[in-house]
């Protein structure tokens, strides 16, 4: 089962972005054409659903709620059109032996955790080994702190992050052996998109709201543009071509948004809900950028497991 | 084999069985004499108080959990062949002319289920038979299917989602559990199974508007697909979590995806123009030669829920002996 380690700033979304990826499981699970199943492990329904239920009254995790999920585990199976209704691998899709796990951890205090481990000491508890040895990183990129090319103050506010990011990564490529045959994929969120400041975006030369998931060179673009100049250590280190006979798999993109109803009087900032087909409600996101993120986790798992 | 019953605070869990019984006792004294029930004399003591209630107009005021901890019954099911049988060989036990069913309702809090969801195990005897159900019934309170987003019934529902969904995971990990034990003692097993049945209780307060938003009539189909993609309608907005666990049980190698779907409502009495003043009244059916004096409830359905269980008995006793040599083997074993 791949491992797959949660990075982040703090406040930069991780609960929150876990929320979303189950909501759009849920989603996804529950349609008519029936073309998606997943299960989520017992030990991690408990905080996710806590987590769900929070999103779905239009609130963003508390801090109980957000100290509670520490990992969680997903079976997620797919048969999608195009295999054909009588295809033998459509018939057999549900079974266990053919659904892809993913097993995330997700790592908070990145900055203390990783100045701890620079020092000598290991991770906190028994996580390092699940760090070390995981298939992929989700590195999340707090859009509100984006700066553009040439603003160096606001750039500053990346720094100490990049840098634990950096050694984290250095890490998990020291931890290998030479010609290690597992590859190590960097997928990048960009959280809180809606919120990039204005400026961000015109410094970086870029205009209005990220290329679709199709758009894949359009969208790799538009990334790096914000990365090179904010999380410039870690790009260097992800691209670098090969260090230590490991190498890292191209990175990928992803951008992640909720639309919020500004805080009023004693009221915190909330999530919007939406109307949806069918007559629910879920809270307004970016639903495309998570069924993408999905999809690319379940090749990652597929790819682990041959 | 035992069959758990699951219902939020007041969905109607108790009125539920009141009508399950009513349906039991009218069915049960048919002319074709192929369904019938027994109840252990506790179960009876309470149901037969309940049914009387409700003969006298009343909803069942006392909960489950005041008075036992499980309410059970069994439902016997003429097998086909022995129906064709002459009525005196029928009747001898050695043709065993009927194939059981333990239907049995327990009143367990959410807070007893924790320590499995919790630690994996569960060491209380109730606990374990309860997580040995291979038929979950899941009541879904109507009533508190809303639209507007903040009211307390749509939080309540999303509480609620949370929690069938936590139990019936739990259901798919104890059955998984058992499963891979017997696989590795030797024993030869069938893949599990548990056959989820969703009541949808207290239809008759179902509000228009809910039905409009979710481009639904208020009549329930008879077509055993279009029950499914009806109630289905309705689950994926209110207990989209149940659903996609349902679903996803497959995924973790208990298969649960073969649910069947019920409606439950019972007639009350209304005064044109005013909402009524305390616990409404249950209107009862006129006499006729077939009966009366009977709640005016939705009969058929419950037939059909009875009549469901006719083919997960005809399946079950497989399983269930494989269980038993195991736990038989194990006993042996341990002594």
């Amino acid at each position: 089962m791949p491992h797959i380690v949660i990075v982040g700033d703090r406040d930069s979304g991780k609960t929150t972005f876990l929320a979303l990826l189950y909501a759009a499981q849920v989603k996804s699970g529950v349609t008519r054409a029936d073309d998606f199943r997943f299960h989520v492990g017992l030990e991690s329904l408990e905080e996710i659903s806590e987590v769900f239920q929070q999103l779905m009254s239009g609130n963003f995790p508390d801090s109980a709620a957000k100290e509670g999920v520490s990992s969680i585990t997903f079976h997620i199976a797919s048969r999608k059109a195009g295999l054909g209704v009588l295809s033998r691998r459509r018939w057999r899709a549900w079974n266990p032996d053919a659904s892809a796990s993913l097993h995330f951890v997700l790592l908070r205090n990145l900055d203390d955790e990783m100045a701890r481990y620079r020092t000598g000491s290991s991770l906190a508890n028994t996580k390092l080994r699940d760090v070390l040895e995981s298939d992929a990183m989700i590195i999340l990129v707090d859009s509100t702190k984006l700066a553009g090319l040439g603003q160096e103050d606001s750039a500053a506010a990346m720094t100490t992050y990049d840098a634990a990011v950096e050694s984290l990564v250095t890490a998990v490529q020291r931890s290998r052996g030479r010609g290690s045959p597992r590859r190590f994929h960097p997928i990048f969120i960009f959280s809180k998109f809606d919120s990039v400041p204005k400026e961000a975006l015109r410094k970086a030369q870029l205009e209005g709201a990220p290329p679709t998931v199709r758009e894949t060179n359009r969208r790799v673009a538009y990334a790096r543009a914000f990365l090179d100049t904010n999380l410039k250590k870690t790009m260097e280190r992800i691209t670098a071509r090969e260090i230590q006979g490991v190498r890292f798999v191209t990175p990928s993109y992803f951008f992640s948004r909720v639309t919020t109803e500004a805080a009023t009087g004693d009221q915190k900032t909330r999530v919007r809900l939406r109307r949806i087909e069918g007559g629910g409600w879920e809270p307004d996101y970016s639903v495309d950028e998570y069924l993408a993120l999905l999809d690319s986790l379940r090749k990652i798992a597929t790819e682990a497991s041959d | 084999m035992p069959c758990a019953l699951l219902g939020d605070r007041a969905s109607g869990k108790t009125t539920f069985l009141g009508l399950l019984y009513s349906a039991q006792v009218k069915y049960g004294t048919g002319v074709q004499d192929d369904f019938r029930f027994h109840a252990p004399i506790q179960s009876l003591n309470l149901m037969s108080a309940v049914y009387e209630g409700m003969k006298d107009g009343r909803f069942p005021s006392a909960t489950l959990k005041e008075e036992i901890t499980e309410l059970g019954f069994i439902f016997g099911y003429l097998r086909k062949v022995v129906g064709k049988l002459p009525y005196y060989i029928r009747q001898q036990n050695w043709a065993r002319p009927f194939s059981t069913l333990r239907f049995s309702a327990y009143d367990v809090s959410g807070e007893d289920i924790e320590e499995f969801i919790e630690t994996g195990i569960a060491s209380r005897p109730l606990i374990q038979q309860l997580l040995k159900s291979v038929v979950v019934v899941v009541l879904v309170d109507c009533s508190k299917m809303t639209t507007e987003i903040d009211t307390p019934a749509y939080k309540k529902m999303l509480r609620y989602d949370s929690t069938v969904a936590k139990l019936l995971v739990a259901f798919q990990t104890y059955k998984k559990q058992e499963y891979d034990r017997l696989k590795d003692s030797g024993v030869k097993a069938e893949a599990p199974v548990i056959y989820p049945a969703f009541v949808l209780s207290k239809f008759d307060t179902l509000r228009d508007d809910v039905l409009a938003r979710l481009g639904l009539h208020r009549g329930f189909p008879d077509n055993k697909r279009q029950r499914k993609e009806y109630a289905e309608a309705l689950l994926r907005v209110f207990v989209p979590q149940t659903l996609s666990q349902i679903r996803g049980g497959k995924v973790a190698g208990v298969s649960m995806d073969k649910a069947a779907y019920f409606l439950s409502w019972v007639h009350t009495e209304t005064q044109e123009g005013m909402d009524p003043v305390g616990q409404s009244k249950i209107v009862r059916t006129a006499f006729a030669p077939e009966g009366g004096g009977e709640p005016d409830f939705s009969y058929d359905e419950y037939v059909t829920f009875i009549e469901h269980f006719r083919d997960i008995a005809l399946k079950i006793p497989d399983e269930i002996l494989e269980s038993e040599k195991f736990q038989a083997q194990a006993m042996v074993r341990s002594a």
